[in-house]
């Protein structure tokens, strides 16, 4: 299948989770490319990849931000077959990769004047006739490149949420009556275990949660939590003071509570500076 | 002896026990922070002194645990006071950057980019398509913006009734923006409208439920905001349906900042509160003491 403007009219794919950007571009597509069918238009990424698989537009226009799927991953699927412009209000990340890279994008609210440039590029990829070693890709730049493109851009825009860190755990359930109750880790001043249970302890309130201290160490970010004791991670943030009592132990105060924790012989050296 | 003289007593041997320690531990930490020369110098004034009024023991005794305190944990000792000195003095000023942090966020613009070029996007598109669809969306971002922007922001605005017509004209702009996928529910008594709250924070957290709960469904939602009195204190609730809070998920700035913010005005008398109720989604309420009017 090699489409050209000649044989028929080329077709196209709208994909927005905001009806009224749909409405827009439409709109614009129409004033400025009339001869351009628009096969189908998706509300998420999902449905962009469902109806991109079932029509073969010519064209996906796919907005960056969408529900179940993004724009990218919408496109790491769609782009053997349909020549893909991608579509975003403000992402600079994007923007900068776009500009790098041999990908079309477009800004919105999209302008009549940025479309019709890009439309005009379009129709003469669309009507260069493939070359006669490549396959039936109307693409002007091989398939391989931007589909390393899309890969390079996709892992840009997963690292920028979560610079260098693995996911940590960040935040505690515990039951309470018939909730859930979400206790985020910088509240919780320490865990100590008891018996079958972990007390989790905020300034306020105290927590018992089924999880191990155990299963909690291997989870928690260990920058954020340090272990004093075998059964005691306290908050390293939340430290007021270690001292001495009588038999020589080491005790620790947390800011926000009266109690005082022991540090064990063990992890004594945590608190050694100087 | 009856059993409250045996009380008084074992009080009394504990008050004992204690005031020895703590002079003790006093005595302790004089010796070990103090010079050599000065402790010398005891030395030589408490063998004379002892030594006239007859109690060459005492002095004797005084020498030796001293230079034994200094020898064996004086060097330690030391170091562990010059600690927590200067663990104090960085407490203060952790303290006291937290609170110029809080105080910066807070008064700093909270309105992101991303919302107000989509915004922005919606109302040109809208002008070709439907006018008078496009004032009333324009109208909305204006009285978000006026109390959004820190520069605009009036005095006087932070009550519930304002914080509320604040919220609405947000979730306007957002149903513009997302149709059908988000429905909104407000149930907030009239006569809690004038109760003095914080501004900036029922909005944080109704961009919490948009941004995290609803906008990642595909089917989308509904953000309901709730208020009523418990007790002494005002609850305000906002809860969506939406996909949930991922335990790995960072809290973000929002949050943490409410957080502050509450402990800052507050103390511990006010609290925010994140639940996943049984059906899914998510619920944050805030509570606080409840007043019916801002202070004069």
């Amino acid at each position: 299948m090699n489409p050209s403007l000649h044989g028929r009219p080329a077709t196209a794919l709208i994909a927005d989770d905001e009806a009224p950007m749909r409405d827009l571009l439409r709109a614009r597509l129409a004033s400025v490319w009339p001869d351009l069918t628009i096969v189908a238009e998706a509300a998420n990424g999902v449905e962009a990849v469902e109806l991109g698989e079932r029509h073969r537009p010519d064209i996906a226009f796919l907005d960056i931000r969408m529900p179940g799927l993004s724009g990218i991953e919408a496109a790491q699927r769609l782009y053997a077959r349909s020549h893909i412009v991608f579509a975003t209000a403000y992402d600079q990340y994007a923007l900068d990769a776009f500009e790098q890279g041999a990908l079309d994008y477009l800004l919105k609210p999209v302008s009549a004047e940025r479309l019709a440039t890009t439309c005009a590029r379009l129709k003469a990829r669309l009507s260069a006739p493939a070359p006669a070693s490549a396959s039936t890709s109307a693409l002007a730049a091989p398939p391989q490149d931007i589909g390393r493109q899309l890969a390079q851009l996709t892992s840009l825009l997963e690292q920028r949420g979560k610079p260098d860190k693995p996911a940590y755990l960040r935040w505690i359930q515990a039951q309470v009556g018939a909730n859930l109750r979400m206790v985020s880790t910088k509240e919780i001043l320490f865990f100590q275990s008891d018996e079958k249970y972990t007390r989790v302890q905020t300034a306020g309130t105290e927590y018992l949660i089924r999880k191990t201290l155990k299963e909690l160490l291997d989870e928690l970010d260990p920058d954020e939590f340090w272990r004093i004791h075998r059964s005691t991670l306290v908050r390293v943030d939340a430290i007021a003071e270690v001292r001495r009592d009588l038999r020589g132990r080491q005790m620790l105060r947390v800011r926000g509570h009266t109690e005082e924790l022991e540090v064990s012989r063990n992890h004594g050296y945590l608190f050694q500076q100087m | 002896m009856r059993a409250s003289d045996i009380n008084r007593v074992l009080d009394f041997v504990r008050d004992a026990f204690n005031e020895a320690s703590r002079l003790w531990w006093r005595f302790f930490d004089w010796v070990a922070v103090v010079e050599w020369r000065q402790l010398l110098l005891t030395w030589f004034f408490v063998l004379v002194f002892f030594g006239l009024a007859g109690m060459d023991g005492a002095g004797i005794w005084y020498v030796f645990i001293s230079a034994a305190v200094k020898v064996l944990a004086g060097g330690k000792r030391k170091a562990e006071l010059m600690a927590r000195d200067a663990t104090a003095q960085a407490n203060v000023a952790t303290l006291e950057r937290r609170l110029m942090e809080a105080r910066m966020a807070a008064l700093q613009a909270q309105v992101e980019p991303h919302f107000l070029f989509n915004t922005l996007a919606l109302i040109g598109q809208l002008i070709e398509t439907d006018p008078p669809q496009a004032a009333r969306v324009h109208a909305h971002l204006i009285d978000y913006l006026r109390s959004t922007l820190p520069q605009m922001r009036q005095r006087g605005g932070a009550t519930l009734g304002k914080q509320v017509e604040l919220s609405r004209a947000y979730l306007a702009i957002m149903q513009a923006r997302m149709k059908e996928r988000l429905q909104v529910r407000f149930d907030v008594p009239d006569f809690l409208g004038s109760a003095p709250f914080p501004p900036m924070m029922l909005q944080t957290l109704i961009e919490n439920a948009i941004k995290h709960g609803l906008e990642p469904k595909i089917a989308g939602g509904t953000v309901a905001v709730r208020a009523h009195v418990v007790g002494a204190d005002l609850h305000v609730a906002v809860c969506d349906d939406g996909v949930g809070i991922d335990p790995h998920a960072d809290d973000g700035v929002g949050l943490a900042n409410i957080r502050e913010r509450l402990q800052l005005l507050y103390g511990g008398d006010a609290a925010l509160d994140i639940t996943t109720p049984p059906a899914g989604g998510a619920c944050a309420t805030i509570r606080l003491p409840y007043k019916m009017m801002e202070a004069a």
